[in-house]
This record gives structure tokens, C-alpha cells and sequence, in this order.
């Protein structure tokens, strides 16, 4: 298809400043800006064929890096659970050999099934997620008990294989003008959600995928793969206890915000002064600790700075679940912890060491040191008091708290206001080469707190009255433009839409995407004018909006 | 033009209660679509199709929609309770080998929504000629099928229009007089002969009069323009003019000689019917003049009736559809310093009113719209309620990377589309022409004002 990839930003805006870089772009990104829906395509394209091989062949990054320091690479030691699966009771294979049979003839395990999906516990569901292993049996599911879905799981289970098997093909989606399933097989595992949402099959499967990864990361892709070898009817609820709860967590995450939905990383507000004392005391205190790959820092699900070793970067697909792990994990804010952690993008095969802790007690910044080494804990907690004391002197706590409580003076916290623009209600901009984005009004975390309450009996679709949007409606208004803007048969480029309710643009260039919310009905010659402020006013805010740098140890 | 055959991998029909037990699933297969497809792949293809039916039955009260796996679409429609219709199209697919070598899919694919259609569409003509599946016992159904949907399938061709996308009637404008004129006709017509009614006025290709239901009437205009009168017009050129000047008209249905025993009959809905009802359809053509009149089931129809009709209806009928080409003249002259450099759609829910710019694809082949286009289009048109969301007033402009704006508006249940390609447009100049173009080609016909 011809894509005509010369475009410039000035087609709609002619009047367009000629900046040499669009807003929040910089030379060098601290993240490796890899568009997660492209490479979605790709992965969705593949045959069955190379599905197979891509997941076996991957090399370690990790043991790169330990090779590069000079230490001995020790074959990984057999972590206690895979002790665990050699001493596995045989019992549990009895549920999975006769799924095949279900899915043929209606019989008694059917309807006791159905019984069970009729419950109050499961009926009603916006979004369903179900992860069973390639075998049939049940590892995770979204709501109610995922015991009494093995029925269920023998269906799932025996639909795949009839494609793979029987068809030489690849399952990917059932639909009903109401309903999607969608299944994604990766490696041993068989992922599936039931959605009545409007999200796309594609923002589906990416959805699948960061739950896959959560799983990975909790594990490894090494151990995943070798434990499936070793016994395909492997219980993996054994080794994923705690990991239920990252995968609840992380589904809430996604639905709400858009980080997700555009591969990008937000980034907490800060005057460029404070972030680079940050930075500054976090090489100056880590450059001589030769085994540290990653220090990052974070508060309330936003990047304050990361410092990497040079040659490696994140995606920010793993941030995501670091913000993920630290969001969903208590424990971290009462001690500092020492935990494995593996970055599945970054290296699938082997975990990271992690120190996590909080700053202090009167600052919610999250500082993470993740190292190859696996006894760093000492002096990598050595390093983070110096640095929290360095950030307390230099005021940086302060400027962060500020940010955090969204301190009424700053010119992000309320941007809208700040700008100008009353015919805006909401914008959403990404940055495509440092993949980072910004919003008018970021989703707090007291807001997707309120968001799980209001779901706690478990995301039941509500016939809702809508009088004031929330962020989280704004974002879910996008999601239809953005995938369309991101279709594979047809893209779009730019998309606005009005009616009686309000007018959406949608326009991607190659610099960055933006999602803008106006007042219904609105004038395109204003419109045009607005997002003109408006990328004018994010090109002079970038050093505060985004991170410009990306320093290194 | 895609070739409809080369894209369907199959087509089927099945009702899961016609062989319960196992060891009887060929029973369940009412049609098998190629039918040289062996029974081991039919029995596997349908029984996939029913696990995946039962397992979405378990979340979702919604009949099933579709099925995607990697190389392929399965499309389903249950017209009646138990008869699932579905259709399976290959999807263009590329793998990381041929990205690799810089082989993109190609430009045929399918748009989802043309290929339901097809699938409804064939229903509802099978409905029409045929009645509802549920009316034939099992020993006559297989047979009934197979007569009926192998040749439909094998006529159908998809031309990758906007035509396909959105289906709609073209109705011909016509001024007061003439409009009168043909309503003064079929008033006399039906008083005099109480037993018929006329259901349609068809001159050339556009209907100017409708006496049915307007879903009913879709399928009959496009079995009259698709299939019924292409046919007609050919025989009428082979056979000279002569025999054409020599009488007024003639009968199509029934055909001269044995005309009592070659009615054919039809399951249609009338206006004022409740529900379809089954009659004697009778279309008799003049010059470009098509009209079709309905008999109940009940009333013998006497080749003395017919002869009496024929004498009644020619002369009328010819002196009408005269008065009518000569409108057409004007009309067209009218049009064509309305030319349109653009593309546009305008379609009304309502009445299934259908109106492009007049077709430049003759002139330029290679103005003829993108698939992609076509397909943003189509997305537009039946997505209306989830994502473009336009209510009863709204619109949408996208631009595609190869610098097509495509621009829909709406206003209550009328839809209007405008193609432009246009490298160095803004959004404001979009909208202003797609705003002229509304004004001049759509006079009359009331768009909010965006």
C-alpha cells in the first residue's frame, strides 16, 4: 500500500510554527519508542509456523550484560517451585482428556458450565478474561472461581486445537453484534477475553498480551516454557499465587488508562530543574555500582526519571508493569523490598534484580534499582538513603509532591485553564519517538481507586447516565478513533468527528498522535485554531511535560 | 471487479435439529457450497461452526456474527430459529516472510459488511421466490436449496462499488405532471381490475412508484435490475425493433402460451399486508416502462384476464413511459452541468433512496473508488450507532494517508458522502466543498447546516 510517509503536520494546520522538532520530541529517547501497535500487526500476521519458532528463539540480555561485567553467568539455579513441580502429585490430569468431547456433543458437563457462567458471580460482565494452559486447564479468571470453569476451558482449549489442528489455521476472534472473543495462544498458555466493551480485536490482544507478560514476569518465559515441557498438565495457580491479583490490577489499568491504549509512557509534570537534581543524584550515588541496568523512579503510576545503562533501553510496555507491580503491591510502601523481576521485553529469560522503596515517608516517589547481581541488596539500599538525602536537600521532594498533589499553581495541573481553550474539553497527545504522552487531566490514582469501587461488584455493565464525562469516559470515547486511526486495512490519518454530543479529532502525523474533545458542533476553522494553541502551548511546556533526556550511568 | 467465486471458500447452510445424534451430522447440512467438498470437511467445517455458536450462546443472548482465524472469515446469519447461512471468504494475509521480500496484500479485499449482505440478500430472494425454509419438509429441503442457491451463487458478481456497500433503490425524479400521469394510470388500472395490484413502476433502472414494504421492495428491485431486466433488454435488442413496434407491450411473467400454468408465485409483503403473503406476480414492459402487479394465490388467472389486461395496460402504458423518456432527456441534460468532479453518495434510510454522481468510471476507469475507501464508507454506513456516532445530525471527515477526505454527514435518516482526493486541503476547505457540493447536487433536500 502506498504510504506517503513525507507528510508534514502542516495539512490541516498550515500555520503551523516550523518548529525543527514536534512538541515533547528530542534527539534521544529514554524509552525505545517502538509503536506496540505495529508490532501487534506483525505478531497478528504471523503464520502458525512462525508463531511457534518466535517464541523459542530469543537471546538473553541478561546474561549479556553479566558476561560484559565479567562474572561468571551461573546457569540459573532451580528456583523452589520448580523443585515443587518434581515432586507434583499426578492426580490433577483427570479434568482436561474428555474436553474434546464436550465441545462435540451437548452432555451434562456442558450445562453444569452453563449453570455456572449464569451465576451472579460471572452473567452481566463488561470484560472476561480467561488464561488456561495449552492442555485445558484453568489458571486465571477474571471473575468468579476459575475451578468451576474447567468446562469451560475444555471448550476454549478444544476450539483452538480444532483450528490448529483440523484447519491448519489460527483462532482469532468470535463475534456478536454485541460480544468479541478473542484468543491469543502464547507458548503454553491459551488467553481469551469476552468483551462486550468497543474496544477493537487488536486493543484486545494487546490487552492478552500484558496479562501473558504479567504472568512472564512473575515468572520467566524460560521457566513458563520448561515447566509446560516438563508436564502439560501442570497446575500453574501453584506458582502464581499473588500473581492473581497483579493480573486484576493490571486489567483495571488498562481499561482506564490511556498509556495503554497508545504505547506511551506518562510522565510526572516537573520543572525541568528538579527532574535533572533528580537524575543528577541518582548517577552521581549509582555510577560506581557496576552491575545496576535500570534506576527508575516513579510515583502514582508516571515516570519521574530513569537512568539506564548505556546500550540498553526499556519498552514502555515494561514500565507499564513495574507501574503495575508497584501500584498493586502494598508491601512496598512499608519496607524496602528485594524482589526478582523479570522485564519481558527487555529479556524474557531471566529476572532482574529489584530494590524497591519509597523515598520517605512524606514523598510517594517509588525508586527502583534493578541489577543482574543477586545479592546487591545492601549496597543498593546504601544508595537509596544517599539519594533520598540528596533529594531532600535540594528541595527536589518538595517539587514532586507538588506534582503529585496537582498544586493548583502549576501550569499542568490544569492545563486547559492554563491555555485558554474553553472549547476544549479534553486532549490526549503522544509523542511517538519518545513515546511518551500527555493528558489534560491525568487519571489519578484516587480516581481509578473510585473507579474500582464503583466497579466492585465486578465491572457489571451499567446502563449509566452520563452527566459529566470523566477522564476515563474521554479515553474510552477515543478508543474507536484510535483504532481506526491504527487499522491495518485502513489507517486514517486524521478523523473529525461532530455531532450533537461533541466533536473529536483524531490526527496522527509522524511526529505524534493527538485526540482532542471540542464542544459539540464545532467550527473547523476553530478547531483548527485551538489545536494550534494547543500543540503551541505543549512545544512550551515540553521540558516540564516530558523528559527531554536520556541520561545514563 | 472481485471475483466473487475465487473469494468464497465456501458457503453453507445447516440446522443442528435435522440429525441430533451423532453419526448424523450430514443431515444437518441443508446446502453445501462447492458441493464437491468432501463429506469429512463439510461435517468439520459445520461442526466448527456450532461449537462456536453454542460457546458465544453462553455470554451473549445475540446470535453469532462472525468468526476470524488467521486466513479466513466465517460470516453467519440465523434467519429463522435453528437455519444457520454461512458464508466463508479467505482474507488477504501477509506473513513476516512476504513483508519481508516487500509483498503487501493486495488490494481485493473483501469488506465485511458487503458480504453479510450477500448473505441476507440471498436469503431474502430465496425467501421471496421460494417462501420460508421452515415450510419444507426435510425430504424436499436439500433439493429445494441446491436449486435454488447454486445458480444465485454462481450469478452473483460483487463490482467493489459504493453500490454494494450501500444498498439502496434508485428512484427517478420526475416533475408534477408526469408524477400525475403515472399515478392517474395505476388508479385506473387497479379499479378496473380490482383483482390486481400494482406493486411497482420501474422506467429504465429507477423505480417511480412502490406498493410494498420497502425491505420487500429492495429485493424486489434488485432481482428486476440485477437479473430480471438485463436479460430482457438483450432479448429486446436481438429481436429488432420490429417486433417491438408491431405491439405495446408485453408480458414477462407469465410468459406467452400456457400463461395459466407459468405464473409464478411469490411470498411478498404489501404495504398494507401485516405479513408476507404469498401472490401470482405478473411484470409486464413497455418500451423501458417495467411495471409489476400482484394476484392473490387465490384468484384464477384467465389467459381471457390477461389478454384483456395486455390490451388495457399497452397503449397507456407506452404513451406514458414516452412522456417519461422525454423528462429523462431534460433531466440528464440538467445534470451533466452539474457534473461533480467528486464523488458522492446520498442514501435515505427511510425510503432506501439511493443517488451517486453520475458514474465517471465509464469515462475514467481509473477514477473508480479505492477498496479503501469504499471501506471507510461502509464503516461509516453500518457503524453508525458505536462509532461515528452522527445521530440525528452530525458528521465525519477522515483522511487516509494516500490524501483521501472522505466526508459523511447526516441529518435524520439521510446520509450524504463525498469522495475528494486532495493533496494540499485543510479540514475547513473540505468541509466548504463538501458543502457546496451538498447544496448544488442535494437542492431541496435538508442537511443541518455543520
Amino acid at each position: 500500500m502506498a504510504s506517503t510517509s513525507k507528510d508534514v503536520p502542516a495539512v490541516v494546520i498550515q500555520d503551523n510554527p516550523p518548529d525543527d522538532l514536534e512538541p515533547g520530541a528530542c534527539h534521544d529517547s529514554i524509552l525505545n519508542p517502538t509503536d506496540s501497535f505495529e508490532e501487534f500487526a506483525s505478531e497478528m500476521s504471523s503464520s502458525l509456523q512462525e508463531r511457534n519458532i518466535s517464541l523459542a528463539t530469543k537471546s538473553s540480555t541478561i546474561s549479556e550484560i553479566q558476561s560484559e561485567i565479567g562474572e561468571n553467568s551461573a546457569p540459573m539455579k532451580p528456583t523452589k517451585s520448580s523443585d515443587d513441580l518434581q515432586t507434583k502429585d499426578e492426580s490433577i490430569s483427570a479434568s482436561t482428556s474428555n474436553s474434546n468431547l464436550t465441545e462435540q456433543n451437548g452432555d451434562d458437563t456442558d450445562t453444569e458450565k452453563d449453570d455456572y457462567l449464569q451465576s451472579p458471580e460471572l452473567v452481566n460482565k463488561e470484560k472476561h478474561v480467561f488464561i488456561l494452559s495449552s492442555a485445558g486447564k484453568p489458571i486465571y479468571s477474571r471473575y468468579g472461581n476459575e475451578d468451576k470453569l474447567a468446562g469451560l476451558c475444555g471448550v476454549i482449549q478444544a476450539l483452538v486445537s480444532v483450528v490448529e489442528e483440523q484447519n491448519q489455521d489460527i483462532l482469532r476472534s468470535i463475534s456478536t453484534n454485541d460480544c468479541k472473543a478473542v484468543f491469543l495462544v502464547k507458548g503454553p498458555l491459551i488467553l481469551v477475553a469476552v468483551s462486550k466493551s468497543d474496544e477493537s480485536e487488536t486493543q484486545l490482544v494487546l490487552q492478552l498480551t500484558y496479562a501473558f507478560n504479567q504472568i512472564v514476569s512473575v515468572l520467566t518465559l524460560t521457566q513458563l516454557n520448561r515447566i509446560f515441557e516438563q508436564r502439560r498438565n501442570y497446575d500453574l495457580r501453584r506458582l502464581l499465587s499473588g500473581a492473581e491479583r497483579l493480573i486484576d490490577h493490571l486489567l483495571i489499568f488498562m481499561e482506564k488508562d490511556p498509556a495503554f491504549l497508545l504505547g506511551a509512557v506518562r510522565c510526572l509534570p516537573l520543572p525541568e530543574k528538579a527532574r535533572e537534581n533528580i537524575t543528577n543524584a541518582i548517577q552521581t550515588t549509582c555510577n560506581k555500582i557496576r552491575d545496576l541496568v535500570f534506576a527508575i523512579m516513579l510515583a502514582g503510576n508516571q515516570l519521574i526519571t530513569l537512568v539506564r545503562m548505556k546500550k540498553y533501553t526499556l519498552h514502555p510496555s515494561d514500565i507499564h508493569l513495574l507501574f503495575n507491580l508497584v501500584r498493586s503491591s502494598e508491601s512496598f510502601k512499608t519496607a524496602e523490598s528485594w524482589t526478582p523481576i523479570c522485564l519481558p521485553k527487555f529479556d524474557s529469560t531471566g529476572f532482574l534484580h529489584g530494590h524497591v522503596s519509597y523515598i520517605s515517608e512524606d514523598c510517594q516517589a517509588c525508586l527502583l534499582l534493578l541489577t543482574v547481581q543477586r545479592d546487591a541488596f545492601f549496597p543498593l539500599s546504601q544508595a537509596k538513603h544517599t539519594i533520598a538525602d540528596k533529594l531532600r536537600r535540594s528541595n527536589c521532594l518538595v517539587a514532586i509532591n507538588d506534582a503529585l498533589n496537582r498544586n493548583e499553581e502549576l501550569p499542568t495541573t490544569n492545563p486547559l485553564k492554563h491555555i485558554g481553550i474553553p472549547e476544549i474539553r479534553h486532549f490526549m497527545y503522544k509523542c511517538k519517538s519518545t513515546a511518551q504522552l500527555f493528558t489534560s487531566d491525568p487519571i489519578s490514582l484516587d480516581k481509578l481507586q473510585d473507579y474500582r469501587l464503583r466497579h466492585k461488584e465486578g465491572g457489571d455493565i451499567m446502563e449509566k447516565k452520563v452527566e459529566k464525562l470523566s477522564d476515563i469516559d474521554y479515553v474510552r470515547n477515543y478508543r474507536k478513533f484510535c483504532s481506526s486511526i491504527h487499522c491495518t486495512s485502513t489507517p486514517a490519518k486524521l478523523i473529525f468527528r461532530s455531532n450533537s454530543c461533541d466533536t473529536i479529532l483524531a490526527w496522527v502525523t509522524n511526529g505524534f498522535e493527538l485526540y482532542v474533545t471540542f464542544d459539540p458542533l464545532m467550527e473547523k476553522d476553530q478547531a483548527i485554531k485551538a489545536v494550534d494553541r494547543l500543540l503551541k502551548w505543549i512545544k512550551k511546556e515540553e521540558q516540564r511535560i516530558f523528559i527531554m533526556h536520556a541520561p545514563t550511568f | 471487479m472481485i471475483d466473487v467465486k475465487a473469494k468464497i471458500s465456501s458457503f453453507f447452510i445447516f440446522n443442528s435439529s435435522f440429525g441430533p445424534r451423532e453419526g448424523e451430522e450430514l443431515q444437518r447440512i441443508l446446502y453445501f457450497y462447492p458441493s464437491q467438498t468432501s463429506a469429512d470437511s463439510q461435517k468439520m467445517q459445520v461442526g466448527l461452526c456450532e461449537a462456536v455458536i453454542k460457546f458465544m450462546s453462553t455470554f451473549s443472548q445475540k446470535p453469532c456474527e462472525a468468526l476470524r482465524t488467521q486466513t479466513k472469515k466465517y460470516i453467519f446469519y440465523q434467519p429463522e430459529k435453528g437455519y444457520w447461512m454461512v458464508l466463508v471468504v479467505r482474507i488477504p494475509y501477509t506473513t513476516k516472510a512476504m513483508s519481508a521480500i516487500g509483498e503487501s496484500k493486495g488490494t481485493d479485499f473483501v469488506i465485511p459488511s458487503v458480504m453479510f449482505d450477500l448473505l441476507k440478500s440471498s436469503y431474502k430472494m430465496f425467501r421471496m421466490f421460494r417462501g420460508l425454509f421452515k415450510n419444507f419438509s426435510i425430504e424436499e429441503i436439500y433439493s429445494v436449496c441446491d436449486q435454488f442457491f447454486t445458480p444465485y451463487i454462481l450469478s452473483r458478481n460483487i463490482s467493489n462499488d459504493v453500490a454494494d456497500v450501500i444498498q439502496g433503490i434508485n428512484y427517478l425524479p420526475l416533475d408534477k405532471n408526469s408524477f400525475f400521469k403515472v399515478l392517474c394510470f395505476i388508479d385506473l388500472l387497479e379499479l378496473n381490475y380490482p383483482q390486481f395490484k400494482c406493486i411497482s413502476f420501474i422506467y429504465n433502472e429507477q423505480l417511480i412508484w412502490n406498493g410494498l414494504d420497502t425491505d420487500d421492495m429492495l429485493t424486489l428491485y434488485q432481482y428486476l435490475v440485477q437479473s430480471l431486466l438485463p436479460k430482457e433488454v438483450e432479448k429486446e435488442i436481438h429481436g429488432g425493433a420490429v417486433a417491438a413496434a408491431q405491439r405495446h407491450g408485453r408480458f414477462i411473467y407469465p410468459p406467452e402460451g400456457n400463461q395459466e400454468e407459468k405464473l409464478m408465485k411469490v411470498y411478498l409483503k404489501r404495504e398494507e399486508d401485516s405479513e408476507a403473503k404469498q401472490y401470482y406476480l405478473v411484470v409486464y414492459r413497455t418500451m423501458s416502462a417495467t411495471i409489476c402487479l400482484t394476484v392473490d394465490v387465490n384468484v384464477e388467472v384467465q389467459p381471457e384476464m390477461l389478454r384483456s389486461l395486455d390490451a388495457f395496460i399497452g397503449p397507456q402504458l407506452s404513451t406514458i413511459a414516452s412522456t417519461i423518456g422525454e423528462q429523462c432527456t431534460i433531466h440528464a441534460l440538467q445534470t451533466a452541468q452539474l457534473l461533480s468532479e467528486h464523488k458522492f453518495v446520498y442514501f435515505n434510510r427511510l425510503n432506501l433512496a439511493f443517488k451517486t454522481s453520475p458514474s465517471v468510471t465509464k469515462l475514467h476507469p481509473s477514477t473508480a473508488v479505492k477498496p479503501e475507501v469504499l471501506s471507510i464508507i461502509a464503516d461509516i454506513h453500518t457503524d453508525k450507532k458505536r462509532y461515528v456516532h452522527l445521530g440525528n445530525y452530525g458528521e465525519i471527515i477522515i483522511k487516509t494517508p494516500d490524501e483521501y477526505w472522505i466526508t459523511g454527514k447526516s441529518s435524520n435518516d439521510r446520509e450524504f458522502y463525498v469522495i475528494i482526493q486532495e493533496k494540499n486541503a485543510n479540514l475547513k476547505e473540505i468541509a466548504d466543498e463538501v458543502r457546496r457540493i451538498c447544496e448544488t447536487q442535494m437542492k431541496g433536500i435538508f442537511f443541518y447546516p455543520m
